[in-house]
């Protein structure tokens, strides 16, 4: 296995869904090849860092105005 | 509700990357919500749906805004030798930052790299990313919402992650 072909199913392998067969022939792979042991510990933190970026709140004012917008409404309708 | 504001907002703000725009997308959301009355079949028939509705008028919001942001995603995937193997400066390729402190990571030098290289993507790429990892629904899921093939949105995933990757090894890397 090469690193192309190492780094090209890294998604696959943290999601557990690769063959055993394809598993052990990357962990062999990874075993000698420092440089794409590098490259799966910052892909994989590149991961939980976007999830954790993205996890934002809405802001308490805007909630205030959909629920004033949405009574407004409902009044409306009746 | 808040629970389903919550993630409508996240989800558009994550797409548009503008608090502005992403209001306006719950809003909208919402009052089509109110319209519609009780017409789904479950939680899911109505979380399905709004993931669909958010995702498809945030990516329409976006269109035509901001290209000039964008990244070359070519420029920020691994570079390979013609056998297959690593290209590169060898310290560059061997840069771990995964287990520095983890306020190397949060500064907010390092955060204004993470926020911009997500900004850059491709909006579609990001939508699958933001979906993907932030929502975590599968790609399954993915897929059906954006009305897209499975082997694009995990390729688009998986370009996506790399791209950022390596803008964070670029400034992260040197320091480990």
């Amino acid at each position: 296995m090469t690193c192309k072909d190492a780094i090209a199913i890294m998604a696959d392998y943290l999601e557990s869904a690769l063959s055993p067969e394809l598993v052990e022939k990357l962990e062999e792979h990874l075993h000698d090849c420092a440089p794409c042991r590098a490259y799966l510990a910052t892909y994989r933190k590149t991961k939980s860092l976007a999830a954790d970026a993205g996890r934002v709140e809405m802001p308490e004012e805007m909630k205030t105005r959909l629920r004033e917008l949405l009574l407004a409404q409902l009044r409306e309708r009746r | 509700m808040s629970r389903h504001s919550g993630r409508v907002y996240r989800l558009a703000y994550g797409i548009t990357r503008n608090q502005a725009d992403a209001e306006e997308i719950v809003q909208d959301v919402f009052l089509t919500l109110v319209r519609k009355g009780a017409g789904f079949e479950g939680h899911a028939a109505l979380t399905s749906w709004m993931y669909r509705v958010t995702t498809n008028v945030a990516l329409n919001k976006r269109r035509g805004k901001r290209r000039e942001l964008e990244v070359s995603l070519e420029e920020h995937l691994p570079t390979y030798s013609e056998d297959g193997h690593r290209a590169g400066d060898r310290s560059y390729v061997l840069a771990d930052w995964s287990s520095t402190p983890e306020q190397a990571h949060l500064s907010a030098e390092a955060r204004k790299i993470l926020e911009n290289a997500i900004d850059g993507l491709p909006d579609h790429y990001r939508a699958v990313l933001i979906l993907r990892d932030v929502e975590e629904l599968s790609n399954e899921e993915v897929a059906a919402i954006l009305d897209d093939s499975l082997g694009s949105v995990k390729s688009r995933l998986h370009r996506a992650r790399m791209v950022v990757r390596e803008q964070l090894t670029r400034h992260l890397g040197t320091r480990s």
